[in-house]
């Protein structure tokens, strides 16, 4: 017999290594001779899509089309420091330090350009990689122009900056503190499954999401760490179990180490909520990890929901189930 | 083991190629490490995850578990067969425009599987979608976005399909 049942779980997530740890991301933007920006920046993508992100913010900051902007990625010759891909930091810290470079640039661009046009800068105004008064829209000196003629000074039209926030150790007697973290994602999520009560399997049918996560800077970046982040959670509550004995891992291979497949996955219904209530660049929040944590006691509940038992280790396999069916049953005789 | 040689041949991607390799040789170290063609990843190495899919004689193959001197007089197509120089198949493009690539390392594979499963049904429901790259998998994505970019691809590809039947009409 097929019994559906509904689960909610609520998560808070506090990101970067906070705790007073020192932690921060550095970025520098400068122009390129064949008419790119380049953004120096050392952090890390691995999928989750953080060098889109810092090229949107840039783009958006200079008011240029994305497509101008170049990422000098990762090496310890050209870029600083930015922290690790990890810990739901990198749109936050990396995404502020590049908001930062660039909003440091674009003073400069009205620094010099106020000095080539002998004018002042409330005067100035940039679009699509021009300077320009504002009362002469045509009298225009495009930024990589600026950049020449800076450099004939003997100087360089560039800019380097960081993002550096400050965290508090909680009080090790209270657990308590001021900004122990420099923002929190909350996440709430809502699983649907079909138990299975002969076979034990669970279908997780329905998952729903809605994210606060300050300010999707690109959603569907979001939406795809959510997505991702759920089916990792199904695999953590229905499916991936290391088996350790001695010390050795006993199924260190995706045969006997299960993770989901697509016929595995659900619906997925996300909702995200912006308020822009973090300092994260332009509100946003991360999403890495807090995609993830709610899903599996989502599920856990869904099952108690379906099946009337609790269950308080992970995975629920399905002869963890039967045999709990079985002893409500035996207690019921 | 025996340093024995052995010469095949078949074709990759429309190309003819000759070489030297080994009896013990796997596909799949043939294709990245003599033919430098590393699109083809390697996960796990025992058929389970479907990063080293490549379609050879028209069957979805992981190359992890075929032994080079197999493949001789086959033809074979990787994901660097896939589209033109500067003009990506409508697989790809449907991909990227869904966000379905993340950290990409079952895209190739996904692809490949999703050019197999539209030649087969060029109009699959998600259900068929799911069972088509359920030998592929991904721990990034959560399935959703690549689900998505092949049912737009399937779309692109019928209407293509049918614009070119339309000109031919016209002719
Ligand atoms: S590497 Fe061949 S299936 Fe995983
Ligand atoms: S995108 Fe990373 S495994 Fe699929």
């Amino acid at each position: 017999m097929k019994r559906f049942g509904r689960g909610i779980a609520t998560i808070m997530f506090g990101f970067g290594y906070g705790e007073g740890f020192p932690d921060y991301s550095v970025a520098s933007i400068e122009f390129a001779e064949d008419n790119k920006i380049l953004v120096r920046t050392a952090a890390a993508d691995v999928g989750q899509g953080v060098l889109t992100v810092v090229v949107q913010i840039a783009a958006e900051v200079l008011k240029v089309s994305p497509e101008v902007i170049r990422i000098i990625p990762g090496d310890t010759h050209l870029t600083k420091n930015a922290g690790s891909s990890s810990a739901t930091r990198q749109t936050f810290f990396t995404g502020n330090a590049v908001k930062n470079a660039a909003q440091a640039l674009l003073s400069n661009i009205y620094h010099y350009a106020s000095i080539e046009f002998r004018s002042n800068y409330a005067e100035l105004s940039v679009k699509g990689g021009y300077v320009f008064r504002v009362d002469q829209p045509n009298n225009k000196i495009s930024f990589w122009e600026l950049a020449q003629k800076v450099k004939e000074k003997g100087e360089i039209l560039r800019a380097e900056a960081s993002f550096f926030p400050r965290t508090n150790k909680p009080n090790p007697e209270t657990g308590r503190g001021e900004k122990v973290y420099v923002a929190y994602t909350f996440v709430t999520q809502i699983a649907e499954v079909e138990v299975d009560t002969i076979t034990g399997n669970v279908q997780v049918l329905k998952i729903y999401t809605a994210a606060d996560i300050g300010k999707a800077i690109n959603p569907q970046n979001v939406e795809g760490q959510i997505e991702g982040g759920a089916m990792q959670g199904i695999g953590m509550a229905l499916m991936e179990e290391q088996v350790l004995k001695d010390g050795v891992t006993l199924n260190a291979n995706l045969t006997d180490y299960l993770i989901p497949t697509a016929m595995d996955m659900p619906q997925f219904e996300t909702c995200l909520i912006e308020k822009e209530d973090s300092d994260g660049p332009f509100g946003a929040k991360g999403i890495g990890e807090p995609g993830t944590i709610a899903t599996a006691p989502a599920i856990a509940n869904a099952i108690f929901d379906a099946i009337g038992i609790r269950f308080y280790d992970l995975p629920i396999t399905p002869d963890k189930i039967l045999k709990a069916l079985k002893e409500q049953k035996d207690k019921k005789l | 083991m025996s340093t024995h040689k052995l010469t095949i041949e078949f074709i990759i991607n429309g190309q003819k190629r000759k070489i030297e390799t080994t009896p013990f040789t796997r596909l799949l170290d043939l294709i990245r490490d003599d033919l430098h063609l590393t699109g083809t990843k390697e996960g796990c190495g025992k058929g389970e995850c479907g990063a080293c899919t490549i379609i050879m004689n028209h069957q979805l193959v992981a190359s992890c578990l075929v032994l080079a001197p197999q493949a001789d007089g086959a033809e074979i197509i990787t994901i660097e067969g896939l589209g033109e120089k500067g003009k990506l198949d409508p697989i790809q493009e449907a991909f990227i425009e869904t966000g379905a690539v993340q950290c990409g390392f079952c895209t190739p594979g996904m692809v490949l599987a999703a050019k197999k499963l539209l030649e087969e049904n060029p109009h699959p429901n998600i259900e068929e979608i799911k069972r088509g790259i359920s030998g592929n998998l991904c721990r990034c994505t959560g399935y959703k976005k690549i689900i998505e970019a092949i049912n737009l691809a399937a779309k692109r590809l019928t209407q293509q399909l049918e614009e070119e039947k339309g000109k031919e009409k016209n002719v």
